[in-house]
């Protein structure tokens, strides 16, 4: 059983690496960095407490909108989906997503007391 | 039939809410006229002053003494070639016997010349007035047409109540109906204050001397004037509610308007008012009841009645139709024949013999009061459980019980009484019907209310578990006090009528009973600041901050290992713009976040973000540029080598 997660694991990892471009890869880093600092703002709030409240639901809801807005951009540049995206070009998609960044930062920094 | 059924109850509805008629709330009392008296009997110093000193006096029926001075005053004062020195003579010394103001032809001349459209009204008053007064010819139709030009001209209320006046000087032949129509044009310019007060926005002596003016006119005329009862009424309320007067214009505008509200042959409103307190009882049967007028003169052909006096409790008719008797100027009605019980009585007066009465249907609330006696006072102590026969004792007021009662955790203590009306023996039910003990020792005292039963028995009950609380448990001696009262009691009662002796269970030590502080400074309270949460200590907030910025760390190593790179940095304008823009915004949230408001960054933000949006745009478009081409000619070598 666990021998089949482990090759399942090990093949998507090895496809990963191969069949993945690298600006894609590139973005991939991002996400991950994003997701990582998420996890541990959500560690702290459960072991330290929620004070002060605001700040960290202004932090936390960063996080999480910077990642969906990297998946948004990495859907909409990934040349696998041009298809889908015939109108979007890669530049408008990164316009966009400097554009959505920068209403989520003003909201951010609103609610970060 | 169902319409004219309609009109009926309508008419009815009409007629009954017409009863409810308004009385006069304000008039001159005899202290009123005395004190409107003592100011128009100063010293004069001028004509104008002495006119409104003699004549104000005439018309309040008082007498001026010192004709012969006032006489000479007149006539050394007077200056015949001023229309309002010869106006405030001529009035002066009709009001006083045997004084004549020597007339000349100039004098005649002035006056009449006063006479015409180009004078004030105030002038042709004055002017015609002293012509009347000095026996002079007046040609009527004349001073009716210049009266007429000067009421279109000044459209005030003065100048038309000047002119009423004036018409009432003139022949009873001449057009007087331009000049009577004002009367209800001034009515309608008065103002209704909470329909109580009817008075002009000029004030007091402007109304006072229209009321003045238009029943002079009205009785020279003698056509009713267009007012109505209540009208009448508020009028009289707005008049006579001042009770100090400032200027002697003033007092006389009052005295005219009293006089012309006491003597005219239309509206003559009646003040009915109880002579003291309106109260009956067995030592005095008798209502007695002033009507008199405005000016506290006593009505001298009036016959006052009862139309209908009810208990106001039990809504029953005592009296219908009940004359009273005049006797010495006060009018009389021996109440208590009718033999009432004690309470209030709502009784309707109505006052006739005079067709000219207004307002002559009174209110009035009659208060019948008695004397209470306590009858068949029965003390006992009970046995809770029944063991011992009731003892009672029976006490008669006001002697107290000779032993004293003792309650205790099985005996109750007990007692029950009458009260009944003294001249009726009826039993009567009083407001206040209240038992106190009075603790001898410790000064506490606690009042308990006796409730009637069905019968009309008072009874009280003490039971020492019961009221436990309301004793706090202090047991000892305390002085049985019976208080009865009532505001139709004319003999409130006081009586001790026992001791006794309240044995509580569970007693703690007998303490003094502090009255209660209640005036005395309270504790100051501190003020208590929100206490700031709870912080984690600063060492576990760094280790979490440099935790949070390690995957920072870790993403730059990604990138390095990915081959992430600047190669392609291209040092167009437009990119560097870009990129600063950009660097600017990020510098922009960090400075909204330390000092701006959000509308200050909204500016700024839309300053920096068009630059940025303008700069990005061109370089994306650039960059895609190169890429297309970067594309084709990949797609060209693909194409190329497969061939």
């Amino acid at each position: 059983m666990s021998n089949s997660v482990i090759s399942v694991i090990s093949r998507f990892l090895e496809e990963y690496t191969t069949t993945t471009p690298n600006k894609l890869k590139v973005v991939d880093a991002y996400l991950l960095y994003i997701l990582l600092t998420g996890a541990l703002q959500f560690l702290y709030c459960l072991l330290v407490g929620t004070f002060p409240f605001n700040s960290f639901l202004s932090g936390f809801i960063s996080c999480v909108g910077s990642f969906i807005l990297a998946v948004c951009l990495r859907i909409q540049i990934n040349p696998q989906n041009k298809g889908e995206f015939l109108s979007i070009s890669p530049e408008r998609a990164f316009a966009d997503f400097l554009f959505a960044h920068t209403v989520l930062h003003l909201v951010v920094m609103n609610f970060i007391g | 039939m169902d319409r004219s059924k309609l009109f009926g109850v309508f008419l009815l509805s009409l007629a009954l809410a017409g009863a409810q008629a308004l009385t006069p709330a304000h008039y001159l009392s005899l202290s009123d006229v005395a004190r409107l008296q003592n100011l128009l009997s100063q010293q004069f110093t001028d004509l104008e002053s002495a006119y409104y000193s003699v004549v104000g006096l005439t018309k309040l029926g008082a007498a001026v003494p010192d004709h012969k001075e006032v006489c000479q005053f007149l006539k050394s004062q007077l200056d015949p070639t001023s229309v309002d020195s010869l106006f405030f003579a001529a009035e002066t010394s009709q009001a006083i016997s045997g004084c004549e103001i020597p007339v000349s032809n100039e004098t005649r001349d002035i006056l009449l010349a006063a006479v015409s459209e180009d004078s004030t009204m105030a002038q042709i008053h004055r002017a015609v007035s002293a012509l009347s007064s000095l026996g002079l010819p007046i040609t009527s139709q004349e001073v009716v047409g210049a009266l007429l030009a000067r009421i279109n001209k000044e459209d005030n209320v003065m100048a038309i109540t000047l002119a009423l006046q004036t018409a009432s000087r003139l022949s009873q032949q001449a057009e007087l109906g331009g000049i009577l129509e004002e009367i209800e044009d001034l009515t309608a310019r008065l103002d209704d204050l909470g329909g109580m007060y009817l008075q002009f926005e000029e004030g007091l002596e402007a109304t006072a001397m229209f009321v003045t003016a238009a029943y002079s006119l009205s009785d020279h005329v003698d056509m009713e004037p267009p007012l109505k009862e209540e009208q009448v009424i508020q009028l009289v309320n707005s008049i006579f509610s001042k009770k100090s007067w400032d200027s002697l214009g003033e007092a006389f505008s009052v005295a005219s308007a009293a006089a012309a509200l006491s003597s005219n042959r239309f509206h003559v409103p009646v003040v009915v008012s109880a002579q003291g307190p309106a109260t009956v009882s067995h030592s005095l049967p008798t209502l007695q009841l002033l009507v008199t007028d405005v000016m506290s003169q006593p009505l001298a052909s009036a016959n006052v009645l009862v139309e209908s006096a009810y208990a106001v409790a039990s809504k029953s008719i005592i009296l219908s139709q009940a004359p009273f008797t005049l006797n010495d100027g006060v009018f009389e009605l021996n109440f208590m024949s009718s033999q009432p019980a004690s309470g209030y009585y709502q009784f309707t007066v109505a006052v006739t013999g005079d067709s000219r009465l207004v307002a002559n249907h009174v209110e009035l609330k009659v208060k019948v009061s008695t004397e209470v006696a306590v009858t068949n006072m029965d003390l006992s102590v009970v046995d809770k459980d029944q063991s011992i026969g009731t003892k009672t004792t029976r006490v008669d007021f006001p002697s107290k019980a000779k032993t004293a009662f003792t309650a205790d955790s099985h005996i109750n203590f007990a007692m029950s009484f009458q009260l009944v009306d003294i001249n009726t023996g009826v039993e009567l039910t009083p407001h206040q019907t209240f038992v106190r003990l009075h603790n001898q020792k410790t000064g506490q005292e606690v009042v308990f209310v006796a409730e009637p039963d069905n019968k009309n028995l008072y009874k009280f009950e003490l039971d020492t578990t019961e009221r436990k609380s309301e004793f706090d448990s202090i047991s000892g001696t305390y002085s049985l006090y019976l208080i009865v009262g009532d505001a139709t009691l004319e003999n409130p009662i006081l009586w001790n009528v026992a001791d006794v002796v309240l044995k509580f269970v569970d007693e703690e030590a007998p303490a003094t009973i502090q009255p209660k502080t209640l005036y005395v400074p309270k504790p100051e309270i501190q003020h208590l600041f929100r206490t700031p949460e709870k912080k984690p200590p600063t060492v576990v907030s760094n280790t979490f901050t440099a935790l949070i910025l390690s995957p920072f760390l870790l993403l730059l190593i990604l990138w390095f290992k990915l081959g992430a790179n600047m190669s392609n940095f291209s040092f167009s304008p437009s990119t560097i713009l870009f990129h600063a823009g950009h660097a600017a915004m990020l510098g922009l949230m960090y400075v909204y976040w330390t000092h701006l408001n959000m509308f200050q960054t909204l500016k700024y933000l839309a300053i920096i973000g068009s630059v940025t949006f303008l700069a990005g745009n061109r370089m994306l478009a650039q960059k895609a540029v190169k890429r297309i081409a970067a594309e084709q000619s990949s797609r060209l070598a693909k194409y190329r080598s497969l061939r």
